[in-house]
């Protein structure tokens, strides 16, 4: 009796210490003892036409090691990786959206990323790229982002016939906006149920508070001035409720998604949309009516005239570095940042005109090139300050409760400055000790 | 040894040991971190003590909203969910026509993924192109569409809607399990001594169903007080802040790697929880007389 309670105690020990075991397998190998990488990644982390899941393949059957693409909505990624790097259980390779800001506390690279230093193809990416995925004189990431640009693009035929031209100042645009409305057709696209781009004017416009008062930058760093201090900001941020009280985002847009943006636009239901270069191409692809009837110009909320510039913001690729299989992901990195292969990441992506490898064409056309030099270009702000860019979510939260009326402009920039405070806090930064 | 004071032991050993893994210990570690600053930006713990807390109930206004939030769901759900399983029960053991189909049909959502309900709903109430506003304005009732999930005035009470309507099936079975189990004896008597029927659902039904209501009362408060994936799905929490309750606050403090912060967040619902119990299993505890 005695023996059989014992060994029925050895059999109970030995299944719990199995259940451990299989709780803590991360194993990506296959039994067969083929190598799979397990590529972790937002849903816009890589292109939508699917060329990278395409290339996966092709890479398998060169090489007989599999990429299993797990792609996570935009708006979890970002937590849900942090989450997956300190439990040590993130995909051998991982997209994490990048700005020289964040990217070390987001990512903790000496932990978490293979040191790409001295492989052949970081010296073949971009000067401007590199500080986004560099952290204490090491390279940790490999990037395809364009530097990122937002324009305004409008509908040239619903300007043409209702006569109206791109507005240079707020007041413009609140005067042609209302035109668009008289016609029943939605001003401008607005899509707060993303969480995310409801943001974009309030830091893509940073370029003009910096030039209007050069130094914001720098005292909003070193915690000498509150964001709740910059007016201008405060200024766009009444400007976007004063939109969606005056119904130029359209009726009932809270509910909207930014997916759902193209279609709006693209149906000619919106003559106005936030995006970036290359959406002429994704909006005439599903919309060939729309062909040679999009124009573009810089975002005028706080009758901003500067084209701001993000030049990370995008994901780049980190190799886990706790992965089983460090040298099968550097093959991986190296293989897809080979010429050709640069150039059909380029080619077959959604639209983007320019890729951060010298080496690749872009594809910009004249119209844009042109624009460009005609307007004064600035660094965002979520690029620039610290503390912006992880608290993203969380202000577009805001933005959304302050459409529907349960927070003030004044309310948000507190948030922001609250949740700075916080991360200083967290990440000891002398100067907000 | 005395074998029959082991037995009990070695057949529980098994469920012991993996309930003090899976459970205890994480809930004794989720307690000892949240007074700590532990975080995903560094491997450092740091014992804090009590600011996590003083944060939550004294310093920041919105954990106190998240938690009013909480109790306004539970509360309103449990009397739901109990008023219309009671209603549903009682319509279904009075002899309707088809009782097996109704009862399967009203059951059904229980068995689904909040998700799916989630996603299904969060159609069925898109302000422009949902069902339920598409169907009001063909029925020139223009005036009652609402943006359902949108605002602050519906979005709470939304999410409570299709709560209720997921969860209210299994209320209803576990009545109609109740409801039979009342002997028929007591119904004849009453209506010999000319009972109508709300003198029998008040002075037979209800005082015998009181096990029953307790057990789905308790059923209703503990889901209430841990909801997360119905705020999740429908509304995230917005607009603004408007629905988060403690468990999305919680999933935003981790997912922000704020982990010390959403263990004491974690630590003061359970908190909330077994204060809650121990009055509930009190009350179950009491002898109900007739």
């Amino acid at each position: 009796m005695r023996k059989r309670f014992l060994l029925s105690i050895a059999g109970v020990l030995l299944l719990s210490s199995l259940l451990l075991a299989g709780c803590n397998s991360g194993d990506s190998s296959e039994g067969s003892g083929k190598v799979t990488l397990t590529f972790g990644t937002s849903q816009s982390g890589i292109p939508r036409t699917g060329i990278m899941q395409t290339m996966a393949k092709e890479y398998e059957q060169e090489t007989g090691v599999k990429i299993d693409f797990q792609v996570v909505p935009d708006a979890q990624w970002r937590d849900l990786i942090k989450v997956k790097l300190a439990s040590g259980e993130a995909p051998d390779i991982f997209n994490v959206d990048v700005d020289p800001l964040s990217m070390p506390a987001n990512v903790r690279p000496e932990e978490n990323a293979i040191d790409l230093t001295n492989e052949e193809f970081t010296g073949r990416m971009s000067e401007e790229i590199l500080p986004t995925v560099s952290y204490k004189d090491k390279v940790y990431g490999v990037s395809f982002a364009p530097s990122k640009i937002w324009y305004v693009y409008y509908n040239k035929r619903i300007f043409e016939e209702l006569g109206i031209q791109p507005p240079t100042s707020y007041a413009e645009f609140k005067a042609i906006s209302q035109k668009i409305k008289d016609k029943d057709i939605i001003p401008f696209y607005q899509a707060p149920a993303s969480g995310w781009y409801q943001v974009l004017p309030l830091f893509e416009t940073g370029p003009n508070y910096e030039q209007s008062t050069p130094g914001t930058y720098e005292k909003l760093n070193n915690n000498e001035m509150k964001v709740a201090d910059l007016t201008q900001l405060k200024t766009v941020i009444e400007q976007l409720k004063e939109f969606a009280d005056l119904g130029y985002f359209g009726k009932d847009f809270l509910s909207n998604t930014v997916e759902a943006g193209i279609e709006a636009f693209g149906q000619e239901k919106a003559a106005m949309l936030l995006r970036v270069p290359g959406t002429e191409k994704e909006v005439s692809e599903a919309y060939p009516d729309m062909k040679d009837n999009m124009g573009f110009f810089v975002m005028p909320w706080g009758d901003n005239q500067t084209i701001g510039v993000n030049p990370g913001g995008s994901a780049a690729m980190f190799g886990n570095k706790n992965s089983k299989h460090p040298e099968e992901v550097l093959k991986f990195f190296r293989w897809i940042t080979e010429h050709d292969h640069l150039q059909r990441v380029f080619d077959g992506g959604e639209g983007n005109l320019t890729i951060c490898w010298p080496e690749i064409e872009p594809k910009l056309t004249q119209d844009y090139i042109d624009y460009e030099k005609n307007h004064e270009k600035g660094t965002v702000m979520q690029a620039a300050v610290k503390y912006i860019d992880p608290q993203w979510m969380d202000i577009g939260k805001d933005l959304s409760g302050m459409f529907a009326g349960a927070m003030t402009p004044d309310q948000i920039l507190q948030n922001i400055d609250k949740r700075r405070a916080e991360q200083a806090k967290v990440l000891k930064d002398d100067a907000w000790q | 040894m005395n074998v029959n004071k082991i037995y009990p032991w070695y057949f529980s050993s098994g469920a012991i040991v993996l309930y003090l893994l899976f459970i205890v210990a994480p809930a004794l570690l989720g307690i000892y971190y949240s007074f700590t600053d532990w975080n995903s930006y560094s491997s450092e713990k740091n014992f804090i003590g009590l600011e996590h807390f003083r944060t939550i109930l004294a310093g920041d206004p919105t954990y106190l909203l998240f938690i009013k939030n909480t109790v306004l769901f539970t509360l309103i759900t449990s009397i739901a969910k109990t008023v219309l399983g009671l209603f549903l029960a009682l319509l279904l053991v009075s002899g309707v026509k088809a009782a097996n189909l109704h009862r399967m049909i009203i059951f059904s959502p229980q068995v689904l993924s909040f998700l799916i309900v989630g996603l299904v709903f969060k159609s069925l109430l898109d302000p422009n192109n949902g069902f339920v506003n598409v169907t009001l304005r063909s029925l020139g009732l223009d005036v009652l569409a609402q943006n359902w999930l949108g605002s602050l005035t519906w979005a709470m009470p939304s999410i409570m809607a299709v709560d209720t309507w997921k969860g209210m099936g299994y209320i209803m079975v576990l009545f109609i399990a109740g409801l039979l189990a009342i002997p028929r004896d007591y119904y004849e008597a009453a209506s010999i001594d000319g009972a109508g029927f709300w003198q029998k659902l008040f002075r037979i039904t209800i005082p015998m169903l009181m096990p029953t209501i307790t057990i789905a009362t308790v059923l209703n408060i503990t889901y209430g007080l841990r909801v997360f994936d119905a705020v999740y799905v429908l509304t995230n929490g917005g607009p603004g802040n408007a629905t988060d309750v403690i468990n999305t606050a919680v999933y935003s403090s981790f997912a922000k790697g704020y982990w010390g912060l959403g263990s004491a967040l974690s630590t003061i619902l359970f908190v909330i929880m077994a204060i809650i119990s121990f009055f509930i299993i009190r009350l179950m505890n009491r002898k109900v007389e007739y």
